[in-house]
Order: structure tokens, then C-alpha cells, then sequence
């Protein structure tokens, strides 16, 4: 058998590399159109040689050892040696690209330069002399268009057959001093070294890299030694040596291109410049941004297209949660068991458990998946790169980087991926910071949530899901601000350096397949996690002790003989409700556990104990909210007190008495029954109540799963507990001063409440600006 | 004893039916946190997003 051949996949960030990656192993690794998307190195097999293995490095500029990024790729390139180097090249950026190149040919590795974009580079009018670059780099060059996928298996048979045969040396020679000085290093440090991998390390030791010295444990005597060598190159350069490398390097590439690289109407601005002239300026940045995210919102969780709107998702969800979740899978169940001659209690825990739960999750995938096609189609077009730029501008002058954008970006399929793309940032204190408020952002798992409350409660409207988007990432600045204004978290923001990559057609490829990963997630978890939740919550608040009976409260609600009129008042008064309202749910495991503890959120408009269930079922999973609903509301229509549409207050007739009316029997049934409730208990006013359980079931603690990648990434007990601390407190004073002020607009004003809400907001806007301090005396002593 | 069983014959199936899926469901859930897949139903071993896609696997950093 053929030794097995392993090509590693280099070059700069957004070169491409994960679209060619995808393209020559069938793989279907995450694309996205901004810089840092592959951290780790990923394997695949070549799908025309199984004995070939591709391996995808991150995304670097070079072989210095200051990011992550690049320890990663320089430590398997020397360490692991790979046979060939793929190194992919954006040919629309040439000069910045080779001086990658440039690195990858000292390591004593053959090199196949696969030159990417170069579709581009010809509709731009530009030509590059690939063959006069070939015998100018001493290595073999194939034109490719990874995206389109023209040439790649070329360049895959290029890399192989350099594996085989190949041998690249590197044919660029520095300035006399620096050459006098390497030719010493290498005799007197690297020569007990592959004799390929000398003339790398050398170049290293000249540069003083830290990571190289401590690998090659040099003697006292041999650090001064060459010390000598360096510090006289430096004195006739006249400049530090790492610099003279960096600068030598940018000559020579600058030399090479002369002749070689002709660039049709230099200094005229191309497509992407113009579009990024509006698209990023100084003042219509954000409401371009604003206006993009709203239309997204529109079409993915607006008003439906049957009543008017533009919201496709909506539409569709409509019809799943009426047709799908509730006619079918609940009631078609339902009508199925019975005929069966099942049980009631298996009836009720096949339809009303398993598959209002699920069913009521799933209803709202639609929505989903068209938000994510929207998402997944500004990454693609390179639109959401301009967001990391424009937000950076924001951050900066806050005190934060632009690299806590990433996560966030990451973090609007998931917020896991989105806590782990933290570790990009190499300040400790702004990457713990990042950790805490990047599941801020409303992640696929919260999407029902909104979409449940923009759609039950408020008519569909677009902008209750936008403002929860715009809600996300105004808490991550502002608790951005804040925690900077505190010692734990002062200090510059780190930089951030971004390229933004070209405008393209989206591929339709990376869409479909980015749409479908999150919108599987979404629906695996339905399949999971919410199947169980829902049939413990179904026990939950099926079962109870009725009048000292322990048993289905349904059916023990339906003997004279246990509920008595007396037992009623004894349960209204429980439960603190009218004796006409009081059902058997409220004698269940559920209600006697959960009405205790939703006495925390009454300060909040939703001190019930079936909202405090679903917010603590969330932590389970976030679709739990909805799931837990879905098996909570989920009974036959009842009379309710009408509302007032416009105004959201109850109805009373002429003589005082309460209009009830018949809520519809139809599919849309749970999603009535909730905001029956809601108004309810917030004495006529569900639609802010809803608003602040909404806000604060967004920005508390997330899943239980995303806080492990809290507690993974923190590598620390108290700083996870200080994340989920802040958080959940976080959360809990911005949906209070939403309800309490917002009592002040609709109606029924706490006293107690709208001053707690007053201070609240005071010292919140104390510690967004009050001016920033650097501590003036070291804390510890040095 | 034949009485009883065929009365409730249809409750035992789907008795039986409901224990299967919770099974079914801990034990793929189990076989996930096993493959170091993440419990967010994404599969963090393939996603190119996820900067633990290797660490995961590995129960951390």
C-alpha cells in the first residue's frame, strides 16, 4: 500500500481556503465570509485520493508566533511536516498574500501555490504574469476559483505530485548584513537540525522569536554569541531585527511584482470600494444596518403575507403551528389514540406532552430557516464583515474591540460556537468580557421566543422581533461600557485588524448549507432534549394531590366529591386568583413548585407561576420556552375577558360586568391561551408583560449547554459564576425597568416598583458615563 | 391474565413505544456528548464556526 500523502491547506485569513477545503474533500465545513472562521486545523480526505489527507489551517498573515492562529499553523507545519504546502493565494491581493509566501518557502516544504480569485482579477481588467511569478518563486502555480471550483483539482494534482517529487528552496536572499548574520546562526544554533528546516529556524533566531529560542534551549554562552551577530546587523540596518525581516520581505515581494502583476486603472476605486463609500460611512453606516436588519425581521418574523406583510417565515409558521403542530400531530394524535381506545393518560401524554411540546417548537422552524437564509446571505455577500468594522468604529469609542463582534456574529446561530470564537482575543480581560455578553445576542434556539411573542401577543409586528436583535447588542455595548469602567475589565481594547473581503453573489451552496446546519440544530434539539422536557412537564402539571388525592388533577378535578366548593376557595386563594378561574392545573406538582418561586418575577409583570416554569425550563434549552408553553396552554378554548385590541385593557359592559368571549378554535389555540394569560396576570396589559419576560428570557443566563462552554472557555468556577451572576441580574434590571416605567405609558403604576425602577436606571446611566479611569497605583507590588 | 393483556394491549404498545423514544433519545444524546459533539444540537466537530471543534472533542481547551 502507498504511503498515505498529507497536504496542508495555508494561507491568509478569507483566502478561501475552507471553500477549497469543502471543494476537493466533499467535507461541508462552516464558510463564512469573515476573516478567523477556522481557528483549529480540520482533516479531510481528497475525494480523488483517499490516501491523500487535507489539512485546513487557519487563516494567517504569518509564521509569527502572536496569535493563536498562527501557533497553531506554524507548530503543525514544523512539527508535523506536512509532505506539500497548499498554500492558497488571493490573487486580488497579492502583495499582502506572498509575504506568507514568502515563510512557507523557508520550511524546507514543497510548495504548490494555488492563486485563488483569479476570475476576479480578470473582470477587473488586472493580469499577473503567472508564469514569470512561477520562475520568479521556484515553485509550480495553478490558477484556481475555489468558489466556482475551476482548477482546484488541478491544484490538488500539482500539490501531490510536490509531495512526491518536489523540493522547493527559497530563492529570496536578504540584505548582506542579515545574511552574514544567518549564515553564522546556523552554524553555530541549528545545524544539528534537518538540514530543510535550518535556514527557517535561523531566520527565527534572528528574530528573537521567543517560542524558537525556548525550543532550541541555547546555552548562556550561544544566546550572547549570536546575540553579537544580531545587534550588529541591527546597528548598520539601523532598526530592530524583527522589522528588517518584515521590510526586506515587502521589498523583495514589491521587486517581484514589478512586471508581473498590471493593474488595470490603478488608484481608481473598484465595485466593492464604491458600494463600502455608503455602505461603511461615517453616518449612514448604522441606519443602513438598522434598516437591513429590520427588513430581515420583516420577512422572516413580520406580518404574515396573509395579512399584508412581507413575512414569508411567518406565513409558513402560521401554517405549521395551525396545521402541522396543532391539527395534525396534536389532534390528529389525539383522534387517533382515542380510536385506538388508549388511555386518557397516554392520550394526554402522547398529544398533549410529546406532541404539543415538540409540535410547538417545530412550528416556528419557517421562521427560522428564512431568518437564517437572510443571515446566512449578508455573511456570504460580505455585508456582515462590514458590520464587524462598523461596530468596531462603535466599540472603540466605548472602550471595546471590534474582535468581540466575531463571537457575536458566531453567536446569532449559536451561542456555544459563539462563546468558543472568543478565543480569537488575546486580552484576557476583553475576551472574559466577550464570554459574558455574547450570548446576549438572540441566538436560533431564542428565535421562538420572539417570534411567539411578536406573534400571539403583539399581531406579528416586525418590529418586536428587530428591537429584540438591536436589544442584544445594545446590552453587549453597554455592559461592554460598564464592565470596562470597573478594575476587573480596564485597559485598552486590543486591536483589530480586519479585512474586508469583496462584495461577491452569494454562492448558493455556503447559503443552503449554513441555512440548513443551524436550522438542523434547531430541529435535532426539538427531536432531544425538548421530547424529554416535554413529558416531565407534562407529569409535572398532569399529576398533583387534589383535596389530599394524589392522581391526574383532570380527572380528580372531575369528582364532586374531592373538589369541593370549600377546596376551590382554599386553591383561588393559593394561587391568588377568583374562585371562577381556578383550573386543575393549578393543583399540580408544577403549580405548588413553581407558584413559590414566581413571586421573583412579579417585580417584573410575569409573576405566574407557568411564565416562571418556561423561564426556568429555558435554561434546559432555550426552544424549551416555547416547548414548555406549548404543553402548559395547550387545553380546549375557554371564555375569556375580552381585550381591547388597541389598547390592550380588559373589557367590562355597561353595568360593570366583565365582556367574556369565546377564544377561536383553531390552530393558533396555544398561542390565544398565552396571551389570555398574560393579560391575565398582568392585569390587562400582556403585551408589556410579555415585552419583559421576552427581554428578560433574551439576556439571562443561556442553556445549560452554553454555560459549560462559559464555564470551558472561562477555565474558571468563580468567573462562570460571575457570568451567569451577571447576567440573570443583568436581565432581571432592564425587564424591570421595562415594566415598571412602562406601567407609567399604559396604565396600573407601581409606586414601590417605578421607584425601584428609577434608582435602577440611575445607577445604570451613573456607570455608563461616569468617566473613565485608569487605576492610578499599581494593586500589586513589583 | 390472556383477558387483561389483550384488553390493554394498545396501552402496553404505546407504553412500550414511549420508553423506546426516551431511550432512544438519552442514548443519542449520550452518543453525542460522547463523540464530543455539542449538546446544541449542532455538531461542533464540523463546524467551522466553532473554534472548540477540536477541543470538544477533547472535553475543553
Amino acid at each position: 500500500m502507498d504511503k498515505q500523502i498529507r497536504i496542508a491547506l495555508a494561507g491568509n485569513p478569507n483566502s478561501g481556503k475552507t471553500t477549497l477545503f469543502n471543494k476537493l474533500t466533499g467535507a461541508n465545513q462552516f464558510v463564512g465570509n469573515w476573516p478567523g472562521v477556522t481557528v483549529e486545523k480540520k482533516e479531510g480526505k481528497l475525494i480523488v485520493d483517499k490516501e491523500v489527507v487535507l489539512t485546513d489551517l487557519p487563516g494567517i498573515y504569518s509564521l509569527s508566533p502572536y496569535t493563536l492562529e498562527e501557533v497553531v499553523a506554524r507548530n503543525y507545519l514544523i512539527e508535523e511536516k506536512p509532505d506539500a504546502i497548499l498554500n492558497i493565494v488571493d490573487a486580488t491581493n497579492l502583495e499582502r498574500n506572498l509575504y506568507l509566501t514568502t515563510q512557507l518557502v523557508e520550511l524546507g516544504i514543497p510548495v504548490v501555490i494555488a492563486l485563488n480569485m483569479m476570475d476576479l482579477v480578470g473582470k477587473a481588467g488586472d493580469t499577473i504574469n503567472v508564469k514569470e511569478l512561477r520562475r520568479q518563486l521556484g515553485c509550480p502555480i495553478v490558477e484556481i476559483s475555489a468558489l466556482k471550483g475551476d482548477g482546484v483539482r488541478d491544484a490538488a494534482k500539482a500539490a501531490i505530485e510536490a509531495a512526491k517529487t518536489g523540493k522547493t528552496l527559497p530563492q529570496h536572499r536578504f540584505s548582506g548584513p542579515v545574511e552574514h548574520a544567518l549564515a553564522h546562526i546556523e552554524e553555530v544554533t541549528v545545524h544539528n537540525l534537518p538540514e530543510e528546516q535550518q535556514r527557517w529556524y535561523a531566520i527565527k533566531v534572528f528574530e528573537r522569536d521567543e517560542k524558537v529560542l525556548e525550543k532550541l534551549q541555547l546555552s548562556a554562552e550561544t544566546k550572547a554569541h549570536i546575540e553579537q551577530d544580531i545587534a550588529a546587523a541591527e546597528k548598520e540596518m539601523d532598526d530592530d531585527a524583527e522589522s528588517i525581516i518584515t521590510n526586506e520581505r515587502y521589498v523583495y515581494i514589491g521587486q517581484l511584482l514589478k512586471g508581473i502583476y498590471k493593474k488595470k486603472g490603478k488608484g481608481q476605486l473598484s465595485a466593492s470600494d464604491k458600494i463600502d463609500k455608503i455602505v461603511t460611512n461615517r453616518f449612514l453606516a448604522l441606519p443602513i444596518f438598522a434598516a437591513v436588519m429590520f427588513l430581515v425581521y420583516a420577512l422572516s418574523m413580520g406580518t404574515s403575507i396573509a395579512d399584508g406583510g412581507i413575512a414569508l417565515g411567518t406565513f409558513l409558521t402560521d401554517w405549521a403551528n395551525d396545521v402541522l403542530g396543532e391539527a395534525w400531530l396534536t389532534e390528529g394524535s389525539r383522534a387517533i389514540l382515542e380510536g385506538w381506545g388508549a388511555a386518557p393518560w397516554l392520550v394526554g401524554l402522547i398529544s398533549d406532552g410529546i406532541f404539543a411540546g415538540v409540535g410547538a417548537v417545530l412550528g416556528f422552524v419557517p421562521q427560522m430557516l428564512v431568518l437564517f437564509l437572510m443571515l446566512c446571505l449578508l455573511e456570504d455577500c460580505g455585508y456582515m464583515a462590514r458590520i464587524a468594522f462598523i461596530m468596531d468604529r462603535i466599540f472603540r469609542r466605548f472602550g471595546l474591540s471590534g474582535k468581540s463582534f466575531i463571537p457575536m456574529l458566531v453567536g446569532t446561530g449559536c451561542g456555544i460556537p459563539g462563546v468558543m470564537a472568543s478565543r480569537t482575543i488575546e486580552n484576557e480581560r476583553d475576551r472574559r468580557m466577550t464570554i459574558m455578553t455574547t450570548t446576549f445576542i438572540p441566538c436560533g434556539a431564542k428565535m421562538p421566543i420572539i417570534g411567539l411573542i411578536a406573534g400571539a401577543l403583539f399581531g406579528g409586528s416586525t418590529w418586536v422581533a428587530t428591537s429584540a436583535y438591536f436589544i442584544g447588542i445594545a446590552a453587549i455595548v453597554i455592559s461592554g461600557i460598564m464592565l470596562k469602567k470597573t478594575k476587573m475589565f480596564a485597559g485598552d481594547p486590543a486591536p483589530f485588524v480586519m479585512e474586508l473581503p469583496a462584495y461577491h453573489v452569494p454562492a448558493w451552496g455556503n447559503v443552503l448549507r449554513g441555512t440548513w446546519e443551524r436550522g438542523w440544530s434547531f430541529i435535532k434539539r426539538a427531536g432531544t432534549v425538548i421530547v424529554l422536557s416535554s413529558i416531565i412537564i407534562w407529569f409535572l402539571s398532569g399529576f398533583g394531590t387534589v383535596n389530599g388525592r394524589f392522581g391526574m388533577v383532570d380527572e380528580l378535578y372531575g369528582d364532586e366529591t374531592v373538589v369541593t366548593d370549600e377546596y376551590v376557595a382554599v386553591v383561588a386563594e393559593r394561587m391568588g386568583i377568583p374562585e371562577d378561574e381556578v383550573e386543575p392545573m393549578d393543583d399540580s406538582i408544577l403549580a405548588h413548585v413553581a407558584q413559590p418561586v414566581s413571586v421573583i418575577f412579579k417585580p417584573l409583570g410575569f409573576g405566574d407561576w407557568k411564565p416562571a416554569v418556561a423561564t426556568v425550563t429555558g435554561l434546559v434549552a432555550k426552544e424549551d420556552v416555547v416547548g414548555t408553553f406549548g404543553v402548559l396552554y395547550n387545553f380546549d378554548a375557554r371564555a375569556e375577558q375580552a381585550v381591547d385590541e388597541e389598547t390592550g385593557e380588559l373589557l367590562f359592559d355597561e353595568d360593570g360586568e366583565p365582556v367574556m368571549e369565546e377564544l377561536e378554535e383553531n390552530g393558533d389555540q396555544i398561542w390565544a391561551n398565552v396571551a389570555a394569560d398574560f393579560n391575565d396576570f398582568s392585569g390587562g396589559h400582556g403585551k408589556l408583560a410579555a415585552y419583559s419576560f421576552m427581554i428578560f428570557n433574551l439576556l439571562c443566563a443561556p442553556c445549560f449547554a452554553a454555560i459549560g462552554a462559559i464555564k470551558r472557555e472561562m477555565n474558571s468556577r468563580k468567573w462562570t459564576w460571575f457570568a451567569i451572576a451577571y447576567q440573570c441580574g443583568f436581565a432581571y434590571v432592564i425587564a424591570l425597568i421595562v415594566w415598571q416605567l412602562g406601567r407609567l405609558f399604559v396604565g396600573g403604576m407601581n409606586v414601590v416598583g417605578l421607584i425601584a425602577a428609577l434608582i435602577l436606571l440611575a445607577l445604570l446611566c451613573w456607570q455608563l458615563f461616569k468617566p473613565y479611569r485608569e487605576a492610578q497605583k499599581l494593586a500589586v507590588q513589583v | 391474565m390472556f383477558a387483561w393483556l389483550s384488553a390493554n394491549l394498545v396501552n402496553l404498545a404505546l407504553i412500550l413505544a414511549v420508553v423506546l423514544l426516551v431511550a432512544l433519545v438519552i442514548g443519542s444524546m449520550r452518543r453525542d456528548r460522547k463523540a464530543g459533539k455539542s449538546p446544541c444540537g449542532g455538531n461542533c466537530a464540523k463546524c467551522g464556526a466553532c473554534s472548540c471543534s477540536q477541543g470538544c472533542a477533547h472535553g475543553g481547551r
